[in-house]
């Protein structure tokens, strides 16, 4: 007999039909909570989106390819998730159990829709189905452990790491979506009785209907509906869930990585035109920010990365990446939230919420920048909030100083420029 | 190749006109006592390896690295246009800088604003130099430095350039081989000294310097000696390496301890 397995076995078309509901009722949340944070952004400074997509399509694509390159690598294959240690194991763990699971289900719709189309089109079934099977079954339990590493983790509450409440909520989801597929694998092994390769090919499943014990063909059956609809449930609540989560740097992640400047050591220019046309430098409102970087804010994961590595945080000043971004994209929610009410008054952006002596901490060494998993330029964002200070005078003291001295003198020191060459007298003797 | 005998120690541009690299000696080089040390390292070691360069001399000014990264963009791309402007009266095609500030100013700053270089750090052309087989000790010529050394990463070299292994190469040769003391926090992963972002004029608190808790860092390796690639880090390092009481520890740049080793 060919390995194989009904789609959709012991559920009834009503229960079908509903599911099918239920799915669209969860990609419509997900699509109104994207659609949600999307507007947010917008708030922000245009950014050349149309010169993305603008002639033929190899210039289309001449455009895309470096972004895409970098969403490729950096997330797809995991690479900016490197160097921490057993978070980044459990993270690739996760991630590739994530990936597979979520894979293996969209190919069970497709052949469930092509088997509709004509029964020759089946194919899930034979050598594919036992790879599939085998590769998934086991791929579960590493989806499984690095949830429970995380678990693990957030229980223990490093300082550098953001806890919410919904974090557990995603957590639990996970483990109670990973136990319940295994517990219906089990309860469907349990009625359907498969033998041979069909049932070994499914290895988890088949130990844990071991360990279920006696159940009758029905009692399984009705067990396997049950636990399939608390499955179901589950899988739609996490996927409504994903804008409104932390699960939302799904999606913010891969954007921003996409959108962002690569390379350390550049800033963006500030012309005089843009000067005269804005009537300000730098940024001292959160809509002065450009969208990617409105959207930059939204792809953090408060991982802690950045804080970690930054000096300043390391020698007590008050800076931390991380809690830059996340007060700005605060006040970002603030503001969108107060211009759709018609409001017109805002919490300032400098002072009531990044404090002048938090830009002023910043070494821009850079680290912050390079660790982050998903590209977001903090320093980026402080050089731009600073620009606004200098601007307005706001830097005071030694540091002034030297800008004035830089001024007059060419150099921050403030010495003459006639005795610039004066290092030379020296030459002659060993010093 | 060689400069004519009859030039200066360091030609000005207008004294070597037909000079193959122009030295960026950089402000902190030029003014600060203990840098201008380091400028004269490097002086020595393109003359005995009679590389043509000459400097601005007077014509030069700062980067405006330090005003950009503090915020103040007008008076940055105030210095990088009179910058790129003299660097184009002398029809200036390759720089070496031993300030990673200024190399990364002059590469990644200026090229936005019409100013294309071949920029690079001291320590890649003295590896260069290295490998030429450019750069023979004299005869005489001092041991390696005695105990342990070394290296820290300046932040704007490593992490910002990708520069961190040819520091490294000139140092295996100017300690006859010995292998260096890593930190922990190396390469790209360096730690900051607390100088970049224009912090190097700022007053720092005494308890809450970054300078401090590198330097500690650096001496947690055991070295005596912690070499460095940059002037901010040089300051900086000194004053960490003080705070933690090394009094016996020496802050040096690559090019002095090369210059030590060959004996010029």
């Amino acid at each position: 007999m060919t390995p194989t397995r009904e789609t959709f076995g012991n559920i009834p078309l009503s229960s079908q039909l509903a599911f099918y509901a239920l799915a669209a009722v969860a990609v419509g949340i997900f699509c109104w909570g994207v659609w949600r944070r999307w507007k947010l952004w917008q708030i922000g400074q245009p950014i050349g989106f149309r010169e993305l997509i603008t002639g033929n399509l190899l210039a289309v694509w001449k455009n895309f390819r470096p972004g895409a390159q970098r969403v490729a690598l950096d997330a797809g294959a995991q690479q900016r998730v490197r160097g921490h240690g057993l978070g980044t194991v459990a993270h690739l763990s996760l991630y590739v159990g994530f990936m597979a699971l979520f894979a293996g289900t969209t190919l069970l719709e497709l052949d469930n829709i092509l088997s509709h189309l004509s029964e020759a089109f089946k194919f899930h079934r034979g050598l594919y189905y036992v790879v599939y099977e085998y590769t998934l079954d086991y791929l579960g339990l590493a989806f499984l452990a690095g949830t429970l590493f995380f678990c693990w983790r957030r229980f223990r509450k490093p300082a550098a790491l953001g806890h919410r409440a919904s974090d557990w909520y995603v957590l639990l989801s996970f483990l109670a979506i990973g136990v319940t597929g295994y517990l219906v694998e089990a309860l469907r092994i349990l009625w359907s009785q498969p033998t041979g390769i069909t049932a070994h090919c499914s290895p988890v499943g088949l130990w844990l209907a071991g360990q279920l014990g006696s159940y009758t063909v029905s009692e399984a059956r009705s067990a396997h509906f049950a636990v399939w609809w608390i499955h179901a449930f589950l899988a739609f609540g996490f996927f409504a869930s994903i804008p409104f989560t932390r699960l939302f740097h799904f999606v913010a992640g891969p954007m921003n990585i996409f959108l962002a400047q690569p390379g350390l050591g550049s800033l963006v220019p500030v012309t005089m035109e843009e000067v005269e046309k804005t009537e300000r430098v730098g940024v001292n409102d959160i809509r002065h920010f450009s969208i990617q970087q409105l959207l930059s804010l939204d792809a953090c994961m408060e991982c802690g990365r950045c804080e970690e590595v930054c000096p300043a945080t390391a020698s007590g000043k008050p800076l931390s990446p991380k809690r830059v971004v996340q007060d700005l994209k605060g006040l970002m929610e603030e503001t969108a939230t107060g211009l759709a009410a018609g409001k017109k008054e805002f919490r300032a952006l400098h002072e009531d919420t990044i404090k002048a002596e938090t830009l002023w901490s910043c070494t821009a060494c850079s680290a912050c920048v390079n660790t982050c998993p998903v590209r977001i330029d903090q320093l980026g964002l402080i050089i731009s909030m600073r620009r606004h200070l200098v601007a307005e005078g706001g830097l005071s003291g030694t540091a002034a100083t030297a800008l004035r001295r830089m001024q007059s003198n060419a150099n921050p020191w403030g010495l003459p420029p006639a005795e610039r060459a004066n290092w030379l007298d020296g030459l002659a003797t060993k010093s | 190749m060689s400069t004519a005998p009859e030039l200066p120690a360091a030609p000005t541009v207008k004294e070597n006109p037909s000079f193959e690299i122009l030295y960026w000696v950089g402000c902190a080089a030029s003014y600060d006592r203990r840098a201008q040390r380091v400028a004269r390292a490097v002086v020595r070691l393109l003359n005995h390896a009679k590389v043509n360069f000459a400097i601005l001399g007077r014509e030069e000014k700062c980067t405006g690295d330090s005003a950009r990264r503090l915020g103040d963009e007008f008076l940055f791309q105030e210095l990088a246009t009179a910058n790129i402007e003299t660097l184009g009266k002398y029809n200036v095609k390759r720089i070496v800088a031993a300030c990673p500030h200024c190399v990364n100013a002059l590469l990644k700053d200026y090229s936005q604003f019409g100013g294309q270089y071949e920029v690079v750090h001291h320590t890649q052309l003295l590896a260069d130099l290295i490998k030429q087989g450019r750069l023979p000790a004299v005869p005489g010529a001092a041991p390696a430095p005695a105990g342990n050394v070394t290296y820290h990463d300046p932040c704007y070299l490593a992490r910002v350039n990708g520069i961190h292994e040819a520091p490294r190469e000139v140092l295996s040769a100017a300690l006859g081989g010995k292998s260096l003391c890593e930190m922990k926090r190396n390469r790209t992963g360096t730690s900051c000294c607390g100088a970049g972002g224009g912090r190097m004029w700022m007053e720092e608190d005494p308890k809450q310097r970054v300078s401090t808790e590198r330097a500690a860092e650096a001496l947690g390796t055991g070295a005596k000696t912690v070499a460095v690639g940059c002037p901010f880090c040089l300051t900086m390092m000194t004053d960490g390496v003080a705070a933690n009481n090394g009094t016996d520890v020496r802050v040096m740049d690559v090019a002095e301890l090369l210059v030590e080793k060959l004996g010029l």
